[in-house]
């Protein structure tokens, strides 16, 4: 690999970082100096982003560009060691867009603003960091990092009951991310050679027993973020109590942390123990699906019915990674993109509603339509796109899903036909409890006991500007999806290949191969998981 | 002249140097004190931060002495002391800038205060180096009478007096018991004080373990874990560090703490050394017990002071980790970690006494609110609790990392798994304090906090308190970042000492080599008489 001559990398991870710490020096008044400040710096990174990316990367490879190594800490093993691949390189796109757009959502903060966009900053480069490490204790680290920002963030600007909010997060994840650290150090110390490097980790042999420890350790600690299911119940508190800008950078970004370390980790560098996890993650993916849309239906709250469809569709990146399949792969990827750009942009539409209507209760609002047009326009637009209206990304993404599902050859035809089956019941779901969200806020009768008020009735140019920036890239890929998946084709390809070598040496191993307990009549996507052996 | 010189050579005197230069100032202020009168406490604590500095220096100096062993074997300045001596002597000039107003405030003498620590220091400082059983007992009696005193210090106040009289009678009584396990060792080695002696003696007879070996190591790390206030050797420690003047904690918290852990080293790993397996037994059920208990009972607790007690008890059972591994990354690993602590833990504690200075309470509750008055106080207490518990990229978080990682290479899965989830508790009641200070509205400000002094720090004392806030805070914030040369540091230290480095070869090599080194060692120390 050859080195790169400006760290870009460090550049992109670190600029955010020390823009902040200038900040409570600043010189300002209410906040108006900082706010701009602070989207000068999200635009200037962005820009080191867009123009390094554009000149240094390369979508014909899957290996890890403008990698830069340098030893930081000899003595624990830990180096600053940063690269980006198909797999980092969208991701690390999405957050730099989204945190610009929440930080240009956040314009009427003007409760603490010098913190306010400290924070906001560190996080931006927190969430960089997780998705650039190729170093696992720098990963652990950056992931770390993240924590506080989030809390105080929740904390100080959320809602009503933030601060249980914000405890119940913290505590979720500071204590599911000591099993990265667990897995990591068990994995770092096998064998003869020490290393924290991701990619030396991931051509180690192991044990199929550690192999299988480990993944469950790693599938614990990411499962809280992305969330899966019985982890999840962080996630409708910690979204729906932040404020809108905040939970556009937490559904729109820091879940997509969780599914980005499941393929890095748990599949790259474990395939052995994936292949028995497999089903495991088809089922709990179906269960994320279908509970997530019920649990949809049964919240009066806007923002938690939005937080209960996120659950719904981080269920489909599961069954993607899962599918053993180019497509499948692929369309986890997409998912993971397209639902960070939806998300993003149902959250920030639903705060600007907040901003006017005080409320977000949905029993409170009713026949804003009238008075907020160009609203309800977006808002409208969102929630195609989320219940995957042809000609949106998120219709892309689920369609590769179900394909990827549908022709895998590992799975057996029963197993398949019960999960494909399921999966559309929870599709059915998803349009009726977004449909009769838009129901009840904005069609109607207008409600006489809300009062509107706030920077003037409907949607701002500002508010407008940034729902477009999300919508167009929905559209876009939702059109043409080639201009997403072109960045990361290459790699998914050598992801989902590098998955199914790893079959005949299993089958090599054991006597009963996977198909043939496969095959065996089909049960509840449950009870099968733990039948293979 | 002549003869002078060549009994210092013959003891090779030079090793006590940094020992003799706090000696000297403590001398200077005692008499500085005596003829200046009550002026004095405007240069005495500058005189003494100046001379616990240069004998920071002259430490520095003493790295890699070709020949540590001074008077007779009887004290040590090999690398390990040489940087638990430091981070003692460290300690204390951290803890002087902060007492300075606290001190004045109360109306008391500082000079009589500074020459007390000075005092404890001095034990301190002895002990970390001291080889030899009369030693290690007068120098633990040094620093115990002189931290005693400390504690009751504020005469008028029952409950400095009441704190100083508990620590009193259990440090008595710990000292006691550890006289009597020592007492027992010297018995059952034939006669011996010098730890090598004591171990190569011990060895010969190990064929019949004795039960006396066994009551004597049982009394000894009772009397160790009082020091580093260890589980359940620690029901002093909230009582103490609630009544005690707040600079006095800090001092307990931090160098006494590694006077402990220097001694626990020395001790263990030298004289010990065929009870291994035992004593690891004992500190694996003594750090156990201090991370649960100390971070599960710090949750309940109101008053700052008493949540830093019991924080202080939960991180000695994380130290006690780099222990147990008994490798040299573990060795390196306690160093490190007790090196950042010194920052973290004493940046805390200048907080609490600038907070208690300006509103006269220490109750958690009282800080509700306080990012709206002083934000560098709250910045500061932020940055060391979160430090404390372990959030990257502050200083402590790489302590931790490298405490677990050292545990995870020596194989003590079950300790370092214990040693994350408790760290994962204890962010929950550090982060408890910062939520007050920060998230707390204007509305919800505490009376405390409503009632803020305006920031003066053009007082007589607070000069100094502000520099040693912030030197904390920075050191804390960037330690973590920039730790190569600390990493380097503990490793030198603990990878250049010659009985760590015996100890780590005998815990892998089978019986025999033992004795072959050990042996080697005692016909060194033949030919030194």
């Amino acid at each position: 690999m050859e080195s790169v001559q400006i760290p870009w990398l460090t550049a992109i991870t670190l600029l955010p970082l020390l823009a902040a710490l200038p900040i409570p020096i600043i010189p300002d008044k209410e906040g108006k100096t900082v706010r701009w400040y602070a989207l000068y710096v999200a635009l200037a990174d962005l820009a080191l982003m867009v123009y390094g990316f554009w000149e240094n990367y390369s979508v014909k490879s899957h290996q890890f560009q403008l990698a830069e190594t340098y030893s930081w800490m000899p003595q624990l093993g830990l180096s600053w060691s940063l690269g980006v691949d198909g797999l980092s390189m969208p991701l690390i796109f999405l957050s730099g867009l989204i945190t610009t757009l929440a930080i240009l959502a956040s314009w009427k903060v003007n409760h603490k603003p010098r913190l306010y966009y400290f924070l906001v900053l560190v996080l931006y480069s927190a969430q960089i960091g997780v998705f650039a490490a190729q170093d696992i204790l720098l990963f652990f680290l950056m992931w770390e990092i993240e924590l506080v920002p989030v809390y105080l963030l929740i904390s100080i600007w959320g809602g009503k009951k933030r601060l249980y909010a914000a405890t119940k997060f913290i505590l979720y994840t500071a204590l599911a991310s000591i099993f990265i650290l667990v897995s990591g150090l068990a994995l770092a110390f096998y064998g003869d050679n020490f290393t924290f490097n991701i990619a030396e980790l991931g051509m180690k042999d192991y044990p199929l027993a550690l192999e299988l420890l480990a993944y469950v350790g790693f599938l614990i600690a990411f499962g809280v973020k992305l969330p899966i299911f019985p982890l999840h119940t962080w996630l409708p508190d910690a979204h729906s109590q932040a404020s809108a800008p905040i939970s556009m950078i937490l559904a729109g970004v820091l879940l997509k942390m969780g599914g980005y370390a499941l393929i890095r980790f748990n599949i790259e560098t474990l395939p052995h123990a994936h292949i028995k996890f497999a089903p495991l993650l088809v089922a709990l993916g179906v269960i994320n699906i279908i509970y997530g849309a019920f649990t949809a239906f049964g919240q009066t709250n806007l923002k938690r019915r939005l937080a209960s469809s996120s659950i719904s569709h981080m269920g489909f990146v599961l069954i993607g990674i899962a599918s053993f399949t180019d497509l499948g792969m692929n369309g986890a990827v997409l998912q993971m993109i397209s639902h960070g750009l939806i998300a993003a942009a149902l959250f920030f539409l639903s705060g600007t509603a907040y901003d006017r209507t005080h409320t977000l209760m949905m029993d409170e609002m009713g026949g804003m339509a009238q008075k907020m047009p160009k609203t309800f326009a977006l808002f409208t637009a969102g929630s195609m796109a989320s219940l995957a209206l042809p000609g949106m990304s998120g219709f892309v993404g689920e369609l590769s899903i179900f394909l990827g599902i549908a022709t895998s050859d590992v799975y057996s035809q029963t197993f398949k036909v019960g999960i494909i089956f399921l999966t559309s019941v929870g599709l059915i779901l998803t349009p009726i409890y977004l449909l009769s969200m838009l129901r009840e806020v904005f069609y109607g009768e207008a409600n006489t006991k809300l009062k509107l008020e706030g920077f003037g009735i409907d949607a701002q140019p500002r508010e407008i500007f940034i729902t477009a920036c999300l919508l167009i890239p929905i559209i876009g890929i939702g059109l043409y999806p080639k201009v997403a998946t072109n960045t990361y084709d290459v790699k998914t390809i050598q992801v989902a290949e590098k998955m199914r070598s790893v079959f005949p040496v299993i089958v090599e191993k054991q006597e009963n191969n996977l198909n043939a307990s496969l095959l065996s009549t089909w049960q509840s996507p449950g009870l099968i998981a733990p039948k293979i052996k | 002249m002549d003869f002078s010189s060549n009994i210092a050579s013959q003891l090779n005197a030079g090793t006590i140097l940094p020992e003799g230069i706090v000696i000297i100032t403590l001398m200077v202020i005692l008499i500085g004190d005596l003829i200046t009168g009550r002026n004095s406490a405007r240069w005495l604590p500058y005189v003494a931060i100046a001379g616990l500095l240069i004998a920071v220096l002259d430490l520095c100096l003493l790295w890699d002495l070709p020949e540590p062993d001074g008077f007779l074997g009887s004290f040590s300045s090999d690398n390990l002391s040489i940087v638990f001596r430091g981070i003692i002597a460290l300690s204390t000039a951290v803890t002087i800038p902060m007492s300075i107003r606290y001190v004045q405030q109360s109306g008391t003498s500082l000079a009589e205060f500074i020459g007390i620590m000075l005092t404890a220091t001095l034990g301190g400082m002895f002990l970390s180096g001291a080889n030899e059983l009369v030693t290690i007992f007068i120098s633990l009696e040094m620093l115990s009478i002189s931290s005693y005193l400390m504690t009751g210090y504020m005469k008028r106040d029952p409950r400095s007096n009441e704190a100083a009289l508990k620590y009193l009678l259990i440090g008595a009584s710990s000292s006691a018991i550890f006289l009597y396990g020592i007492s027992l060792l010297y018995g059952l080695s034939g006669g011996k004080t010098n730890l090598m002696a004591i171990a190569a003696n011990i060895t010969d007879v190990s064929g019949t373990q004795s039960l006396g070996l066994a009551i004597s190591l049982v009394f000894v790390i009772a009397g160790i874990a009082f020091k580093i206030s260890a589980v359940p050797f620690h029901q002093w420690t909230p009582d103490v560090y609630e009544g005690s003047p707040t600079p006095v904690v800090a001092f307990l918290s931090v160098g006494s703490k590694a006077a402990g852990f220097a001694l626990a080293i020395r001790l263990l790993v030298t004289a010990f050394a065929p009870l291994t397996e035992q004593w690891h037994f004992i500190f694996t059920a003594l750090a156990i017990l201090s991370m649960v208990l100390g971070n599960v009972v710090a949750l309940a607790q109101t008053s700052m002071k008493r949540m830093l007690a019991y924080s202080s008890i939960a991180q000695a059972g994380f130290v006690i980790i780099g222990l147990i591994a008994g490798t040299d990354t573990g060795y390196s690993s306690m160093i490190f970690y007790l090196l950042v602590y010194l920052f973290m833990n004493l940046g805390a504690f200048t907080c609490v006494i600038l907070f208690s200075l300006r509103t006269g309470t220490d109750q958690i509750s009282e800080y509700a609110g306080l990012y709206h008055k002083d934000p560098l106080l709250t910045l500061g207490l932020s940055i060391c609790l979160l430090s404390l518990g372990g959030i990257p990229p502050l200083a402590g978080f790489f302590g931790k990392i490298y405490l677990f990682w050292a545990g995870w290479q020596a194989g003590i899965y079950g300790l370092v798994l214990l040693g994350l989830v408790t760290s994962v508790i204890s962010i929950y009641y550090y982060i408890r304090v910062v939520k007050m200070m920060v998230v707390k509205e204007p509305s919800e400000m505490s009376d405390a906090v409503e009632n803020y002094p305006e920031i003066r720090w053009n007082l007589p004392g607070m000069r100094p308190l502000q520099v040693g806030l912030v030197v904390s805070v920075v050191i804390t914030s960037l330690a973590g970042i920039l730790s190569n040369p600390l990493f380097t540091l503990a490793n030198d230290s603990v990878t250049t000492t010659p009985i760590l480095q015996s100890a780590v070869v005998t815990q892998q090599l089978p019986q025999e080599t033992i004795t072959v080194s050990t042996q080697s060692l005692e016909s060194d120390l033949d030919t030194s008489h």
